[in-house]
């Protein structure tokens, strides 16, 4: 048994075409010439300037590094201006030698001599 | 631009347009605007033809490129984003008009062909408006043979029967 031909489809598609056809627009030939887009063009350019400037920002920022600051112990006042000498050396010597009233109370094994 | 190409060109455009109007779901103002880019393309070449196909054929599969390309810019002007965008960027976009369909029995090819799925209309398309062959239509679809020769069997099967359902309503409609 033969396939049903696709003549009825072929002629509801044919008489579309004629229709589209006759809807169609007019053929010019501007329309294959690139028109001048000087906006497109410029805004082609946008993200490579972006970058570029983003470039720049950032060889500026890690090459521009701030002033030198001085050494935090210059700019501290000295705490200790004296020269180094002997721990409580300028104590009155009494102080060292001070013997309380009471200390024959002690037993003699828990005197505490201070150098 | 070579006179030659120009001409192929110039020759095909009813035909060109009647296809951008199949892949914009026969929406005149989109078509119109879908097969101008397709030409910009050319123009600015982005697109040229590179002998591996027929002209016809490659020229074809451009436009389809370009209705897809059209298609998805309009879903994201249509999308939240796009729409938010549009308040920052004033961008002209004329809505889109739809012409009317002047004959009945043409609407009626264009709705039956809409319930199909989108392959299946293109193969049908391609091969009984566009007089191609299988082997042509498959390489616009960017389809194997095989299954370009599977949507063709099966859209003609389903086309007849859309036809038969509406033809059948429309006695009773009127």
């Amino acid at each position: 048994m033969n396939p049903p031909p696709d003549d009825d489809l072929r002629a509801i598609f044919a008489h579309q075409r004629r229709c589209d056809h006759e809807d169609a627009p007019a053929w010019r030939d501007e329309l294959l010439r690139a028109p001048m887009k000087q906006s497109s063009h410029a805004r082609r350019w946008i993200p490579v300037a972006l970058a570029t400037a983003c470039i720049v920002f950032a060889a500026l920022f890690f090459t521009h590094s701030p002033p030198t600051e001085p050494k935090l112990s210059e700019v501290l006042p000295p705490l200790f201006d004296s020269p180094p000498a002997e721990l409580f050396a300028s104590l009155e010597p009494s102080f060292t030698t001070f013997e309380a009233p009471s200390d024959f109370l002690l037993p003699t094994h828990l005197n505490i001599h201070i150098p | 631009m070579e006179r030659a190409v120009a001409d192929q060109l110039e020759a095909l455009h009813p035909d060109a347009f009647g296809w951008a109007l199949h892949c914009c779901a026969g929406d005149h103002a989109r078509a119109e605007d879908v097969l101008q880019n397709a030409y910009l393309k050319l123009a600015q070449e982005r697109a040229s033809h590179d002998g591996r196909s027929s002209f016809k054929t490659w020229w074809f599969g451009v436009i389809r490129f370009t209705a897809h390309e059209e298609f998805r810019r309009q879903r994201y002007r249509e999308s939240l984003v796009g729409k938010l965008l549009a308040l920052f960027v004033e961008e002209h976009h004329p809505a889109p008009s739809r012409q009317v369909e002047k004959d009945e029995r043409n609407a009626e090819l264009r709705r039956c062909l809409a319930q199909l799925p989108a392959r299946q209309a293109e193969v049908l398309h391609l091969v009984f408006y566009q007089d191609l062959t299988i082997q042509e239509a498959a390489s616009v679809m960017r389809v194997s043979l095989g299954s370009a020769r599977q949507h063709y069997e099966r859209g003609k099967a389903r086309l007849r029967s859309l036809l038969q359902i509406q033809s059948a309503h429309e006695p009773a409609a009127r």
